[in-house]
């Protein structure tokens, strides 16, 4: 199968510090989900980082869709970031817009007509059941509130990749689940997932999902196969 | 990029409006205020300089000094009909004996002009283009048999000094247009510069959903050049109000020295053209600072 990215011996280093990743290799196909997990400051941020084109890595090669992503040159970055949607571990909404021109904004920079886009913006604030907020700022919603926005803004363009960094650590169980049904439904129309979590529980409610573990900046599978998450070890709650 | 102007209304949204460069179109106001006065006073000289200059350049006396009465009239009137026939002479005035004792009155005093001393008579002419030496020697030559005492002056020689005076404050105001407009230029990226740090975060996202250098431009260069244009405006129209009350000022004075020191029509178009160039600047400006402080990001 065609891949969507390829890591071969990744390593970044911030400054002169020791590396934040090293010899990380993996290879990311379409329409697959993938959970990255790994303690506090294992690197998942870092790796996402590489992912949504906000680093380029200090060592090793990066393809994504069919080009080296590593010398892609600066002007050419908009085109493959527009293919990539990001959920930011901080939410970085933009404070002054609305609920729902936050979540419009990938579609506006992207050129789309502006009467194409009241349709999907209203319906993904009523799958996010922020339909009622959609004139509010960020700083008057809840914490799990603007997580739910920063998400529908990175599912709205309908990217290639999405890239999610703890997209549920705001959220109560049950919006934690629908929120990944949403991810899930995007993931059954061909985008690749990526989501870094801490959470366990969310592990099994995507079935078929792999499983990547980050220790200490290492993949903690040298070998750089993937492979199934373990039979959960904690009941559903 | 003009078009930029009609950006959407979510486009003008991402920057809001207002307070965007804080005192900048103040002091734009302030340096388009000065860069037109700079250009009123550079204009008026050189219309002057030229206007005057082209005039007093075609402008020659000849005075005739011969004591004996008799002899300077007969000498004057000779010399008046062979400048008539002259080619290239196109004016000749023999200047009335009362006028030039009038003329002379505040330094010989009135007693003494009363008194029958001899005073040279004058004839002004006018030749057809710029007296030069050539041209003075003709008619000096064409001169001397009929009134020997014939000397001959070009107005142009007394007016040098004047005229390089202008020179240097013409210069003076075009030195001060160019500093101006550094300055004003210098105020425009500074402004630039901290806007884009009060939006920073903003401009950061638009990045990273692969928004273009571009996109991000035209948010400040809109607003630049709609805060620039304010100012602009604001310092065109007080230098109008003054460049007018100053001119009417010289018409009384009705001085003549400053009698071509009027506005001519093509520098209220100049005028006009400036505080319509500050805001391009401002805009080109607003653009390239943009541009180049986003080259550092990825
Ligand atoms: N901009 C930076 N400059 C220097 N060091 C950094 C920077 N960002 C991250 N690091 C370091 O890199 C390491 C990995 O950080 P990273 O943010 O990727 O961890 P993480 O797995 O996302 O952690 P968390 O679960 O807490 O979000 C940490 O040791 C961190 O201190
Ligand atoms: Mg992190």
């Amino acid at each position: 199968m065609q891949s969507v990215v390829e890591f071969d011996n990744v390593g970044l280093r911030y400054g002169t510090g020791t590396e934040a990743l090293t010899d990380i290799s993996f290879t990311l196909y379409p329409g697959s989900f993938y959970f990255l997990t790994g303690a506090s400051g294992a690197g998942k941020t870092s790796l996402l980082k590489l992912l949504y084109l906000a680093h380029r890595p200090s060592r090793g090669s990066i393809r994504m869709f069919d080009q080296d992503a590593v010398t892609l040159p600066r002007e050419r970055m908009p085109g493959f970031r527009r293919r990539i949607g990001v959920v930011f571990q901080d939410f970085r909404l933009v404070p002054h817009l609305s609920t729902f021109d936050n979540i419009a904004l990938p579609l506006r920079i992207a050129g789309i007509q502006e009467k194409d886009l009241q349709n999907p913006v209203s319906e993904m604030l009523n799958w996010i059941g922020l339909t009622d907020r959609e004139h509010a700022r960020p700083a008057t919603l809840s914490g799990g509130e603007q997580q739910r926005v920063a998400i529908a803004r990175a599912v709205i363009g309908r990217p290639e990749i999405l890239v999610a960094d703890e997209p549920t650590g705001n959220v109560d169980p049950d919006m934690a689940r629908r929120l990944l049904q949403l991810f899930a439904a995007l993931n059954k129309l061909g985008t690749t997932i990526v989501v870094a979590t801490h959470d366990i529980h969310l592990l099994q409610e995507i079935e078929n999902a792999q499983m990547m573990r980050l220790d200490a900046g290492r993949l903690a599978d040298p070998t750089g196969s993937l492979r199934h998450p373990p039979k959960p070890l904690v009941l559903k709650s | 990029m003009l078009l930029d102007f009609a950006l959407p209304e979510h486009e003008r949204k991402l920057i809001p409006d207002g307070r965007v460069s804080g005192s900048m179109p103040w002091v734009i106001a302030i340096m388009t205020f000065l860069t037109l006065l700079a250009a009123a006073a550079g204009l008026i000289m050189a219309n002057a300089a030229m206007q005057g200059g082209a005039d007093l350049a075609r402008q020659v006396t000849v005075q005739i000094i011969e004591p004996d009465p008799t002899a300077r009239k007969v000498q004057s009137d000779g010399a008046a009909r062979i400048l008539r026939s002259a080619p290239g002479v196109t004016d000749v005035e023999i200047v009335p004996d009362a006028q030039i004792r009038e003329m002379l009155s505040p330094w010989l005093g009135e007693d003494v002009i009363d008194a029958d001393i001899p005073v040279p008579s004058l004839i002004d002419i006018r030749l057809d283009s710029p007296a030069n030496e050539e041209k003075l020697t003709e008619l000096r030559n064409a001169l001397s048999p009929i009134a020997p005492s014939a000397k001959l002056d070009s107005q142009a020689d007394w007016m040098a000094p004047f005229f390089s005076l202008m020179n240097s404050l013409l210069l003076l105001a075009v030195g001060i247009l160019l500093l101006l407009l550094i300055a004003t230029s210098a105020t425009v990226m500074l402004a630039v510069r901290s806007a884009l740090n009060n939006h920073r975060e903003t401009i950061e996202i638009m990045h990273m959903m692969g928004g273009t250098d571009v996109q991000a431009a035209r948010l400040f260069q809109r607003r630049m050049a709609l805060d620039a244009l304010f100012g602009a405006v604001i310092g065109f129209i007080l230098a109008v109000i003054v460049v007018l009350l100053l001119s009417f000022q010289f018409s009384a004075a009705n001085s003549s020295l400053l009698s071509g020191a009027a506005m001519p029509w093509y520098g209220w178009i100049a005028l006009a053209i400036i505080p319509l160039a500050i805001t391009g600047l401002a805009m080109l400006i607003a653009r390239r600072t943009v541009l180049s402080a986003l080259k550092k990001m990825l």
